[in-house]
């Protein structure tokens, strides 16, 4: 096959499948994220990486522009896909997740897959919609221990659950050999072998 | 899809779905610029009343639903209930320590949850799925390669889940012949991640070729389903902006509590 530049049918249907199978896993362990919600201690922010950890590995396999959008997109309706529970919350900052993994993922040219790339572009999506949250959820009327903990616990989320478990997942997948003939790194035979 | 628990169709059923979708993005944003709880608390009633009136679901299923709502709606603000900033205490148990002011808070955070929630709920009962998708590439002009490929990987969903199940049970059978890490803790979880997606990509590569090969990404084509903009559009554009107008008016003018600013 020829190397094609911009996105195929089949690079968006992979992007969006990935996407899903981490709405499904998501879905599965929701009762996690419903579990440590009470008592307001923000544990649930530990596991607030998986949100965007879609965008992130559908990144590293195809490496090509608009992929993280696509994906964080994706992951974000998949709550609505699987579960049947629309939210237009969750969509809006799936975007704006997406929007800003991507502006990291430019700034690579879209080329490298090192561990720090992705760690970044975790934390930008954790970063990203706290202004958001700040109004919605009125933060600035929180006492100042509970805020930190819960800007600290979302900023290691991003960077752990996102970051390093996506390249952790990247590596693995690679590793069984699917991604021979997968995204930009098709025209290279040696890459994902 | 609730076919089986609906009593009967509305002019909502016939609303486009983009229509709905844009009107949930106008909702987000007029919750959060909405500060006193009363207009709020009045919004939610109309919401509330538009997705038993509407949606058309049997009691029974909207009662479930609803608990399930409202209790999450108010897990989720608990954060501010406990731990906000306020003068006038309720309540003191260690940390915890609720004042007047963070529980009204803490509501007020509750109700935007559930308001979207309601309008939400609306939106899943009286929108097909595979509509959007068709809405996004005849109004939008969104390019069929990405309606078809989210289209086809949604009919994919219920094969991840019996594979994640099949998975399951594979591990269980084995459980004692392996070693215990390779199950639960990290390593399970890794190689059941892995293995979804290695088999997920096979399965979207293949189903990709197939569909770029029939035409699929090719960009001028007629479609079986035709979704448009019609009066009932109108309608519901109309009902929504009311019913926000009026829980602004009554909100300032019949106030439910004191209170008419959470901040």
């Amino acid at each position: 096959m020829t190397k094609r530049k911009g996105l195929t049918l089949t690079d968006v249907l992979i992007t969006v499948v990935i996407a899903l199978v981490f709405a499904v896993i998501y879905s599965l362990w929701d009762g996690i994220y419903t579990i440590l919600q009470p008592f307001g201690l923000h544990l649930n922010e530990l596991v607030y990486g998986m949100w965007f950890i879609a965008a992130i590995v559908a990144y590293l396999i195809i490496r090509k522009p608009g992929v993280a959008l696509i994906a964080e997109f994706a992951a974000a309706s998949g709550e609505t896909i699987v579960l049947l529970q629309f939210d237009i919350s969750l969509i809006m900052y799936g975007l704006l997740q997406g929007l800003v993994c991507e502006l990291i993922f430019l700034i690579f040219k879209y080329k490298s897959t090192h561990l720090m790339v992705v760690v970044m572009a975790g934390i930008a999506a954790a970063l990203i919609t706290l202004p958001l949250d700040w109004y919605y959820g009125y933060l600035g009327h929180l006492e100042s221990w509970n805020l930190i903990l819960m800007f600290s616990l979302r900023i290691l989320s991003g960077a752990v659950v996102a970051g390093w478990l996506g390249h952790v997942l990247y590596r693995a997948v690679k590793e069984t050999g699917v991604l021979k003939f997968i995204g930009s790194s098709s025209s290279d035979s040696t890459e994902g072998l | 899809m609730f076919e089986a628990v609906k009593k009967y169709s509305t002019f909502t059923d016939q609303t486009n779905p983009l229509t709905k979708i844009m009107l949930a993005v106008i909702l987000f944003v007029t919750v959060i610029f909405i500060h006193n709880p009363n207009t709020l608390f009045y919004l939610m009633i109309f919401m509330l009343f538009l997705l038993i009136v509407l949606s058309g679901i049997q009691y029974k299923y909207l009662i479930i639903l609803l608990l399930f709502i409202f209790i999450s709606g108010l897990i989720s603000s608990m954060y501010m209930i406990f731990y906000g900033e306020g003068t006038t205490l309720l309540f003191e148990f260690g940390i915890i320590n609720i004042t007047e002011e963070s529980l009204i808070r803490g509501i007020h955070v509750a109700m935007r949850g559930v308001i979207l929630s309601l309008f939400g709920a609306l939106l899943i009962f009286t929108v097909k799925i595979t509509d959007v998708f068709y809405s996004l590439m005849i109004q939008l002009k969104v390019k069929a390669k990405y309606a078809y490929s989210f289209m086809a990987a949604i009919r994919m969903v219920p094969l991840i889940i019996s594979e994640y199940m099949q998975l399951r049970q594979a591990k269980k059978v084995r459980k004692a012949l392996i070693y215990k890490k390779h199950i639960s803790g990290f390593k399970g979880i890794k190689t059941t991640i892995v293995t979804l997606i290695s088999q997920s990509i096979r399965r979207a590569y293949r189903l990709g070729i197939a569909m770029e090969s029939k035409g699929f990404s090719d960009n001028k084509r007629t479609y079986y389903y035709k979704t448009s903009f019609s009066k009932y559009d109108l309608y519901f554009i109309l009902l929504v902006l009311a019913s926000i107008w009026i829980a602004i008016l009554l909100g300032s003018s019949i106030p439910v509590i004191n209170i008419t600013d959470a901040r």
